[in-house]
């Protein structure tokens, strides 16, 4: 009497469980085809102290590469703890470096920081993102981005499973960052975005993300750590990361005028030399890699259009005679591209849990109910009803223990 | 069910009832036990009073953790977007056409009339109808002027026939002063108008007569074109079905279709035109500008006359040590060097340029930047060629949504004579008219209009376009009008969409009431813009509109709305429930357990009542 008194709670809130699943309504796809306007980056660094010195040189470096290809600093947002150059601990004060060869001083020339020491924080990025700022915020702080911008996003840091870790306190979690970017499709903040994130099991960092025009690598796969490259004996920690160091040893081989492609890009990482897959995820991108240009997202593109003739209003004061007899040319194409893609949201192919056949029965029908369990979208409800749950349980085993 | 009289923490029930000196073995309530006095109500007075103070307390508790949702209408939101969305946003838009002929017409008024409406929706159709255009549901009046006879189509055309009949006062050896008969149409037209409804009315006159080469549409500063010269009637119906369609509706453009990146406005219905006179190398020569002067004579009247489609501002710098980033090489023949369209997308050097300096600029305006760059001596003159190999007569270019550059080559390298390098030179005023022109042209491009006032049409030739000192005609305005206008409608019903989508998905978010009041804002200016597009009244519309999208702006992108500060319901109920719900339980619970108890020990004296009697 008493066992099955006790079982039948559990059954109930199981039945619960399954009644409670609800269907979420798609997002709306919306078919543009706008020309690409401009470029931009926003390249977080989340770490601080001293022996993350390797995070904040990945992110130099990368702010380097990006405006050597051309991207100026009033379309780069760049976010940054900054305490190595100045660090008590730093050999060679002032100085950054990415190499042990010492060739190269990140620091030297024109660096901009938009965000730097403890403003680099979640609400921060999150604001950044979506664009909402408090009105004195200044125009170099913010994300000018409009329907034809291209925006790389670059995060390097500590990161977990479907997390990253901003500045030892505060967490990023993979479904605000989707969040974030659904905003920003929605208000057209960007025609297309490439999110690179070199942390450890990056790729479940974008895991959660569903608006299309997104494309995504990581340095690593669930599961996988991110390697530093090397130990600089001098300074005296590890300069750089693994995948970030390959990156730019790809860029490094170009200029402004190349026009390698993403594709080329993603395929140089080697996983025996990176010491984990860089996972790069394309279902939510339309156009093939093949036939994208590196400088889509690194360099600086400008539409041009030539102007054909100026508007001569102010000199016909006087009589003008004849018919002007205007040259064949019409206003140029230029350099215009017009990129036709439609953003039509394709199936998103559940790539997350494959059922495992294990011979034993029991792990068998837990995974199946695992399964169920993550395929339940409205995860509000699911919880709202566990809630609702507790209270007939609670009272229930308040009531047994007198 | 042994009574867990001992291990339970303590509680006020529970310390009353380790009193009790009877243990509940309630069920067992034999008369072996009889109760001889009536069960006492301390308890059970004492149990419910604390249960109803809880449940007293419950609204102070809910109202405290309560958040302030400031209440968005919603329904109406869905309204406005259904109204805007579904069906592309068209203008009511009269046409009228005069025929002044010396020949014999074979058609008359009526025909003609419907002749050049079929001849208009074969050409709309064939251009993508897009929002802000003209619903081609009214049909057009026409006037046949043959002599001395006049007839009309319709009585809402005032004409006054014979007008046209002193054109010869404007001949000068067969051709006309454009300006002049544009005048002179002017009045004509202004006076024909019986309406009064002088907004959104385009007319075309027709002058047919022999003994010239093939006339070509002209078409005015006002709201007016012509066609003068030996054209048979089909043609002068097809010239003048294409000079509505596009010219007066579409505005030249090759289609007459929105697209953003020829939207310069910002969120907040501003644009900051920022000037920029770039010296390359000051080592060479140090160029400055008069550019008061410029812009109180040539710039303030045509940003006044745009105001209807954005609040411009204008600011303006000198900056020095700014090369430009691409190369270019000499070329014998043109004695200059030349850099090439495919050098464009790189001339911009962003590294030395910086011209996003701008501090009046709020967050959400936007900035173009008009650039004059005075090369350094290495480099002058400096000219742009076109693929076709020549030369281009502006000698600049736009990027849209950015702004637009203008390379100025001063007359001294013209020459090849010296310069003075200490002193600092100023651009003559002469030249620096020249280089505006080439500034208000860029302008046009950016808000999507043509720069040069020709306008190439296969089937139906040449149509030429007159330009205004307000660097844009009264019918160019319209078009921007009714473009920026559903452009604006379209942008804030996707604004206030987003935004009642997001506030709906956060329910525990904080809305506060500045949000609502710009909501209403937004609705309101919305519904007055669509009711002004109904009646045809373009500038007002076009403010409204902007009004509009700038108030769906503030609303979405107000700082509070950040999910990250809020916390879910979830984490409200574990904050609060492991204070109140075991309390509230074993207090609920006593209450019943007296209760019962209670009932119990009350049916125990009843019975020993009823036995005794």
């Amino acid at each position: 009497m008493a066992t099955s008194f006790k079982f039948k709670p559990l059954t109930i809130s199981i039945l619960l469980l399954f009644l409670c699943n609800a269907i979420a309504s798609s997002a709306s796809g919306s078919s543009s085809t706008t020309m690409h306007t401009n470029n931009w980056a926003i390249l977080v660094c989340t770490s601080r102290f001293w022996f993350n010195y390797r995070h904040m040189a990945n992110t130099l470096s990368l702010y380097r590469t990006v405006k050597r290809l051309g991207i100026p600093d009033e379309r780069i947002i760049l976010m940054l703890a900054d305490d190595m150059a100045c660090n008590a601990r730093n050999k060679y004060p002032a100085q950054v470096f990415n190499n042990e060869n010492h060739r190269l001083n990140l620091y030297g020339d024109n660096v901009e920081v938009d965000y730097r020491g403890y403003e680099v924080t979640v609400e921060n990025f999150l604001r950044i993102l979506t664009g909402r700022h408090e009105t004195a915020v200044p125009r170099s702080k913010r994300l000018l981005s409009d329907e034809g911008s291209h925006i790389l996003l670059y995060m390097t840091g500590h990161g977990g499973d479907e997390f990253l870790k901003f500045q030892d306190s505060e967490e990023l979690q993979s479904h605000d960052l989707a969040d974030a970017v659904k905003q920003m499709k929605e208000k057209r903040r960007f025609k297309e975005l490439l999110i690179m994130v070199d942390t450890c099991q990056a790729a479940t960092l974008f895991s959660q993300l569903q608006s299309p025009g997104v494309l995504a690598i990581g340095s690593s796969k669930k599961g996988e750590n991110s390697y530093s490259h090397h130990l600089d004996s001098d300074v005296g920690v590890s300069v750089v990361d693994r995948f970030t160091f390959f990156t730019l040893a790809f860029f490094e081989r170009l200029n402004m005028y190349d026009n390698a492609s993403l594709s080329s890009l993603f395929t140089s990482y080697n996983p025996n030399t990176l010491m984990s897959t860089a996972y790069y995820r394309t279902d939510l991108y339309q156009r093939r890699l093949e036939e994208v240009p590196v400088t889509n997202f690194f360099g600086s593109v400008m539409e041009t259009i030539h102007t054909d003739s100026p508007y001569r209003a102010f000199s016909n004061r006087y009589y003008r005679k004849s018919k002007t007899e205007m040259p064949s040319d019409q206003s140029g194409g230029g350099n215009q591209r017009a990129l036709e893609d439609s953003d039509v949201l394709e199936e998103l192919a559940d790539p997350k849990l494959n059922a495992i056949q294990v011979g034993c029965p029991l792990t068998h029908t837990w995974n199946t109910i695992l399964g169920r369990m993550e395929k339940i979208t409205q995860i509000d409800n699911f919880v709202n009803c566990g809630v609702v749950l507790m209270f007939p349980i609670v009272a229930l085993s308040s009531w047994f223990s007198h | 069910m042994a009574a867990a009289s001992a291990p339970t923490p303590p509680s006020t029930a529970e310390i009353a009832e380790a009193a009790e000196p009877l243990p509940s073995k309630l069920e067992n309530s034999e008369p072996d036990c009889p109760r001889k006095t009536r069960p006492g109500l301390k308890r059970l007075a004492l149990t419910f009073t604390v249960l109803f103070s809880f449940l007293l307390g419950l609204p102070f508790l809910l109202k405290s953790v309560e958040i302030y949702r400031s209440p968005l209408p919603f329904r109406e939101i869905d309204d406005l977007s259904a109204a805007v969305e579904s069906i592309p946003l068209q203008f009511p838009c009269k046409f009228r056409a005069v025929f002044v002929g010396t020949g014999g017409s074979s058609f008359d008024a009526n025909e003609l009339s419907v002749k050049i409406e079929h001849q208009m929706r074969k050409i709309a159709a064939k251009d993508s109808t897009s929002c802000g255009a003209c619903s081609y549901n009214s049909s057009v009046s026409v006037v046949i002027e043959n002599g001395a006879d006049c007839f009309r189509s319709d009585n809402d055309f005032n004409w006054k026939c014979g007008a046209l009949s002193e054109l010869n006062k404007y001949e000068d050896s067969g051709e006309y002063n454009d300006e002049l008969f544009d005048e002179y149409l002017h009045s004509l037209v202004d006076e024909s108008d019986s309406r009064g409804n002088g907004g959104n009315v385009y007319t075309m006159i027709v002058v047919r007569r022999e003994g010239q080469k093939d006339a070509s549409a002209v078409v005015g500063k006002y709201r007016h074109g012509w066609i003068v010269g030996r054209v048979s009637e089909e043609e002068a119906v097809k010239k003048v079905a294409s000079v509505f369609v596009k010219a007066f509706v579409n505005g030249g453009k090759e289609e007459g279709s929105i697209s953003g990146e020829f939207m310069p406005v910002g969120a907040d219905g501003k644009i900051v035109l920022s000037f920029n006179l770039l010296n390359a190398d000051p080592h060479d020569w140090i160029y400055d500008w008069e550019f008061q002067e410029i812009d109180d004579n040539l710039l303030a009247p045509i940003l006044k006359y745009l105001k209807p489609i954005a609040d411009i501002s204008v600011e303006s710098q000198v900056l020095y040590h700014t090369p430009k980033s691409s190369f270019s090489y000499w070329d014998e023949k043109l004695w200059s060097y030349i850099f090439t369209t495919k050098d464009l997308p790189f001339f911009v050097n962003s590294n030395e340029w910086h011209l996003d300096t701008s501090v009046a600029a709020g967050g959400r305006s936007k900035i173009l930047h008009l650039v004059v760059y005075v090369p350094s001596a290495t480099e002058c003159p400096l000219l742009l060629q076109l693929p076709n190999g020549k030369i281009s007569k502006s000698n600049g270019f736009i990027s849209p949504m950015w702004g637009s550059v203008v390379v100025w080559n001063h007359a001294a390298c013209l020459n090849g004579s010296k310069m003075d390098t200490r002193v600092r030179h100023t651009i003559s005023s002469e030249d620096m008219r020249k280089i505006f022109e080439v500034f208000i042209g860029q302008l046009r491009q950016l808000f999507g209009l043509k720069s040069k006032g020709i306008f190439r049409d296969t089937s139906s030739g040449t149509i030429r376009l007159l330009t205004s000192e307000s660097g844009f005609t009264e019918w160019e305005l319209d078009v921007l009008s009714r473009q920026h206008t559903c452009f604006n409608l379209l942008q804030c019903t996707t604004t206030l969409g987003s935004l009642s989508r997001l506030v709906q998905s956060l329910p525990r978010m904080i809305i506060k009431e500045e949000i609502g009041e710009q909501v209403r804002y937004s609705l309101e200016a919305a519904k007055s813009a669509l009711s002004n597009v109904s009646a045809g009244i373009y500038d007002a519309s076009a403010v409204s509109s902007r009004r509009a999208r700038s108030f769906s702006e503030d609303a979405f992108y107000h700082p509070s709305m950040m999910s990250v500060s809020y916390y879910s319901f979830e984490h409200c109920f574990a904050v609060y429930s492991p204070f109140f719900l075991p309390v509230a339980l074993h207090v609920l619970l006593a209450a019943l357990r007296e209760w019962k108890r209670y009932k119990q020990e009350s049916r125990k004296f009843k019975a020993w009542k009823a036995k005794k009697d």
